[in-house]
This record gives C-alpha cells, sequence and structure tokens, in this order.
C-alpha cells in the first residue's frame, strides 16, 4: 500500500463487504466481502448452487441483499434500482440466454444503448432532426458492436433464429451497449463447443483491452484459468479461496470442494 | 420482405376517400364510423396490452372521461368543445396517473385488478352522479362538432373526421414502435428480466403507455359523444371494457392494424347477431377462448401465418 507513492489513492472498482442473502431457509450467500479492481478479469468459480448468479443478482440490484454494502465507484449501490446501477456502468448477461426474441439482432443492441440515449414519447411522434440523429447513433453504435462481435451480417435475422453460440455472442455486444465499465458474464461458455469457446476467450481478451473490468463465473477451467487475472470461489454461499488461477489450482480445499477430487 | 409503409397508408386513404364518397346509405356510414371510433380504443389497449404486456379490465372508464368530460364542459359550461377536449383528455391522463402509479409498482396482474375496480367505480358515478352526469336516463343535448365553415353534423364529414383521427392515431402508434421508447416495450413484452438487465425503468414505461392508452380512450369517447349526441352509462360499462379487450385479442396484441380488424369485427357482430344481445358477454368469452386456443397471436398474425406456412409447404423458399 506505502510501496509506491505516486500511485493515487487505491479504490477498486466494485467492493462488496459482507454482502448475505438468504431464500426462506437456504443462505445463498453469506458475509461475502471482495474487491474487483479497475481493468481486470476477476474468475468467480464454484459448483452448482454455491451462490455466484445470486451475487450478479444483488450487485446489478435484481435482488437487494439482507445486509452489507456494495459500493461501485467508491458510491453506495446497495438499494438503488437496476436501471440506475445499469447507467452507472455495470452490466450483465444471463446464464440461460435472455435475448428479446422477437426482435431483430440488431435491435436488441439497439435497446441495450437505453440508457445512453434520452428519447421518449414525443420524440418517437414528432420526429425531430435531434431524435432521428440519435436514433441513426444509436444504429450506428449497435452496427458497430455488432461487427466486434463477428455478428454484422445476421443484424436482420430474428434473435431467435440465431444458433445457441451466436445469441450468447449477441447477449454480450446488447450488454456491452450499454457502455459498461464493469461487465458480469454468467457462464458465457455453457453450451458452446471447443471452437466457439476459444473464440470466446479471444472475444473476452479484446473487451479487457477496452478498458472494460469482467467478472467472470464459468464452469469451463481452462478459459477461466486462462482469462482471469484472480479468481473468487465460492461454495455454499461462502468465499472457499481466492488468489491467482495458479494458487487455485493447487490449493486443496478447492481441489476437493469444487473439482471433486478427493485426496 | 414486408410491404413498404407508404403504401400500406396509402391504400388505407385511398379505401377511407372511397367508402367516405360513394356509401350514401346512413346507417353504413354510422356502422363505418362506429368501427373508427372502435379502432380508436382497440388502438390505445393495444399498445397496453400487445406491447407493454399489461391489462386494463376498466377502459370503458376513460372511454366514458371523454365522453362525460366534453358532454358537461360544453352544455353546462358552453365550453367550445374544442376547449373541452384537452380538458377531457388531461383529465383522463390524470385519473390513469393515479389509479397506475401503485398498481404498476406492484408486479404482476395488479393493474389488470385496479382497473377492473376503477371501472365499476367510474360507472357508479356516471350513472348515480344524476345532477352531473344525468344519471341512469344518460345526457342530452350535447353539440354537434364545427370547424370554421365545415360542419361536422353531416354524417359523411363525421365518418371522414374520426377516421382522419384513426390514420393520426395509426401514425402515432407506428412510429411509437419503431422508436427507442417503442423498443424498449417491445423488450419489456419479450423478456421483462433482460429488460430490466439493459436498464430500462420498467414501470415508468408501463405508466407512460397506460396514461397514453387513457388519453386515446377519451379521445374516442369525445368523438362518440360529439356524434350521437346523447350519452348514457351503459355505453361506459364493464361490458364495454371487456369488448374492447376482446377486440386488441382477436385482431392480435401487438398488431397496429390488427385492432383495426378487431374493432371491425366486433363492430359488426353484434350489428349482424341482435339475436345475441343477451349473451353478449359469453360470446365474447368464447370467441376469446377460441382465438387464444387456435390462433394464440390473434387473427391477423394467425392468418399471416397460416399463410406463410402454405408458402412453405408448396416449395417456396423464404430467404431472411
Ligand atoms: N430466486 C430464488 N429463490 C429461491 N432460491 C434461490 C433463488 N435464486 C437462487 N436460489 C438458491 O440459491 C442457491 C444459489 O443459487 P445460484 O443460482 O446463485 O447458484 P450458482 O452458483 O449460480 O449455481 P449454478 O452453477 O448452478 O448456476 C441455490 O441453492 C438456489 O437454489
Ligand atoms: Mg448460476
Amino acid at each position: 500500500m506505502i510501496t509506491d507513492s505516486a500511485e493515487p489513492e487505491y479504490s477498486p472498482l466494485l467492493k462488496t463487504a459482507a454482502v448475505s442473502k438468504s431464500f426462506g431457509g437456504l443462505k445463498a450467500l453469506s458475509d461475502i466481502s471482495f474487491e474487483v479492481p479497475k481493468g481486470i478479469v476477476q474468475g468467480l468459480i464454484g459448483p452448482n448452487g454455491a451462490g455466484k448468479t445470486t451475487l450478479f443478482n444483488v450487485i446489478t440490484g435484481a435482488y437487494l441483499p439482507d445486509s452489507g454494502s456494495i459500493s461501485f465507484l467508491g458510491k453506495e449501490i446497495r438499494g438503488k434500482k437496476l436501471h440506475q446501477i445499469v447507467k452507472m456502468g455495470i452490466a450483465r448477461t444471463f446464464q440461460n440466454v435472455e435475448l428479446f426474441e422477437s426482435m431483430t439482432v440488431i435491435e436488441n443492441v439497439m435497446v441495450g444503448c437505453h440508457v445512453r440515449t434520452r428519447s421518449g414519447f414525443w420524440g418517437a411522434v414528432s420526429r425531430i432532426p435531434k431524435v432521428l440523429r440519435e436514433e441513426k447513433m444509436i444504429r450506428d453504435r449497435a452496427e458497430e458492436l455488432l461487427a466486434f462481435v463477428g455478428l454484422e451480417k445476421e443484424s436482420g435475422k430474428k434473435s431467435s433464429d440465431l444458433p445457441f453460440g451466436w445469441q450468447r455472442l449477441l447477449e454480450i455486444a446488447r450488454a456491452l451497449a450499454s457502455d459498461p465499465l464493469l461487465l458480469l458474464l454468467d457462464e458465457p461458455a455453457a453450451g458452446l463447443n471447443a471452437v466457439e469457446t476459444r473464440q470466446l476467450g479471444e472475444l473476452l481478451g479484446k473487451i479487457r483491452d477496452l478498458g472494460i473490468t469482467l467478472v467472470l463465473v464459468e464452469h469451463d477451467m481452462s478459459l477461466t484459468m486462462k482469462i482471469s487475472d484472480n479468481i473468487l470461489v465460492l461454495d455454499r454461499g461462502c468465499i472457499l479461496a481466492r488468489g491467482t488461477p495458479r494458487e487455485i489450482q493447487s490449493d486443496e480445499a478447492v481441489m476437493s470442494a469444487y473439482l471433486g477430487k478427493s485426496k | 420482405m414486408s410491404i413498404p409503409k407508404i403504401l400500406i397508408y396509402g391504400f388505407f386513404v385511398t379505401a377511407v376517400l372511397l367508402i367516405g364518397y360513394f356509401v350514401e346509405n346512413y346507417y353504413y356510414l354510422q356502422v363505418l364510423t362506429f368501427i373508427g371510433i372502435n379502432t380508436l380504443l382497440a388502438l390505445g389497449l393495444n399498445m397496453l396490452m400487445g406491447y407493454a404486456g399489461q391489462i386494463s379490465l376498466g377502459h370503458g372508464a376513460f372511454y366514458g372521461i371523454g365522453a362525460y368530460t366534453t358532454a358537461i364542459l360544453t352544455v353546462n359550461y358552453q365550453f367550445s368543445p374544442w376547449l373541452s377536449l384537452p380538458c377531457a383528455i388531461l383529465l383522463a391522463v390524470t385519473v390513469a396517473f393515479l389509479v397506475g402509479l401503485p398498481t404498476l409498482k406492484l408486479s404482476g396482474y395488479y393493474l389488470g385488478m385496479g382497473t377492473l375496480g376503477f371501472g365499476m367505480i367510474a360507472f357508479i358515478i356516471f350513472r348515480e352522479w344524476t345532477s352531473l352526469t344525468g344519471g341512469a336516463s344518460g345526457f342530452v343535448g350535447i353539440p354537434s362538432l364545427e370547424a370554421g365553415f365545415i360542419s361536422f353534423s353531416s354524417a359523411r364529414n363525421y365518418f371522414f373526421l374520426v377516421w382522419a383521427v384513426v390514420l393520426i392515431n395509426l401514425i402515432v402508434c407506428g412510429r411509437m414502435i419503431q422508436s427507442r421508447m417503442g423498443r424498449a416495450l417491445r423488450a419489456i413484452h419479450d423478456s421483462e428480466k433482460a429488460a430490466m438487465a439493459v436498464g430500462i425503468n420498467t414501470m415508468h414505461l408501463k405508466l407512460q403507455i397506460f396514461v397514453f392508452s387513457a388519453a386515446v380512450g377519451a379521445l374516442a369517447g369525445f368523438l362518440y359523444a360529439h356524434y350521437i349526441s346523447f350519452i348514457s352509462p351503459g355505453t361506459f360499462d364493464f361490458l364495454a371494457s371487456v369488448r374492447m379487450v376482446t377486440m386488441v385479442v382477436i385482431g392480435g396484441m401487438a398488431s397496429i392494424w390488427g385492432a383495426l380488424l378487431g374493432a371491425a369485427l366486433l363492430t359488426l357482430l353484434p350489428e349482424w347477431l341482435h339475436a345475441f344481445a343477451d349473451f353478449e358477454m359469453i360470446v365474447y368469452g368464447l370467441i376469446m377462448m377460441i382465438v387464444m386456443i387456435l390462433l394464440p397471436r390473434g387473427l391477423t398474425r394467425g392468418l399471416l401465418d397460416l399463410y406463410e406456412k402454405a408458402g412453405e409447404g408448396t416449395g417456396k423458399g423464404h430467404d431472411n
């Protein structure tokens, strides 16, 4: 902490302090405290039911934690509405892809721009130049993001007609459309084949290079270990271990609890 | 792939002009005018049901608010109808806001229940506040509309007026759907969970659409009152609300042209089936059940799907 005095005072992008969440009698999260510094890829692993998705739901404001605090950019966000949190710069994808299925591929990404744009009812009806300009900006941005994830040729298709692997990419493009500082990815490789998983790894690298901080929930160990700077292991709502990929791989508790390899 | 919009609107305007010009029969013109008024009602509600995924079982009340407000202001207070129109809409919008805000805060179908109760209360007010509304015997002597040298007391002119308003509303709804707001609405319809996750304030948007649909309902009520010059509470009762919901369901939710079809069918049906008058509610219930089971996406969408299927069957490939 005192080694480098030129560095400004360290403050993590995201920080949770003793966050707990129960469902009935089940403690899905107990006293979770962790920090995500800006610019890293934070891996989040753990067996089924460990509470990974719940942690995402709590961070994004979908669930209110029972106790504890969550701060983003140094501000408390616990209790804020989802749309306020998205606007502050947190975006997410879902474990079970949640697209707007009746809408086209590009429209899905255009909806993603919602928090960065303004026009409403009167704008829609009047179509004044300002609104048309914004509409064009939204479309350009969506096209740019589709190209970024490699779906530019699919833009006019109905999103539900895309193969599953591409639906995952589309969901990432939609999340990027809100210009997030922090992107929470819930098992983005689930259901992908080996080639698609490798491409996803490259895409995540590109996203990190844009300066976007990633939290990656993933069961695909080789992907997680390769791309994460840091890994947090959850088990039954508690933090089991944390450290670099190398440390995690050699952690006995993790090995037995998570990887199911008994010594 | 899809027909250019300008062609569709061009066809619509031509049809209205031809019908208005050539139909001489007063009764037909009247039925066609009612179809227009009902289309407005269905259009507003369609945005709420089809796009925002919420149901209103009390929309008859907004129809009534539009009609009674203009009746009272023009007859009792000698307002110009063109001044009473914004008053009627403003009242409907305010009431919709007050009903919608608490009910939309709760997720699920609370708006349906809230509006059901509200519709009943409004109906009781229309019927019992005799000194203001004329009570069960109704309100007579509502003046016809005039704009400069054009008098809308002729059935033909009123037909044109109503359908011009319908056209404007079709355009408004069409533009809304193809906008940032419309995309957000459709997003809510597809997945509310994802809509919230991309930062759409779903409650705010639903409230806006509810208020919009109430305003369109009041506009329809205004046109209705100045057309037949006599209104009574029965026109705005629970059955009227159910009728509107049926129009939207038949027409196919989330389709602005479907609203027109649903309105046309439900305006014509009672004219054709006088014998069923006592069983109207049952007939609507049956129609809704049949449509929901056979063509869950409504008649318009259902027919289009059948058409597309037939196309595939004959080997016509479709390239997206
Ligand atoms: N809305 C909810 N209501 C009740 N219980 C819930 C709810 N959401 C999650 N849970 C429970 O909380 C626990 C943690 O679930 P969570 O989905 O966070 O696990 P996960 O780590 O994401 O697991 P997986 O790897 O299977 O996705 C589970 O036991 C789950 O059943
Ligand atoms: Mg999960």
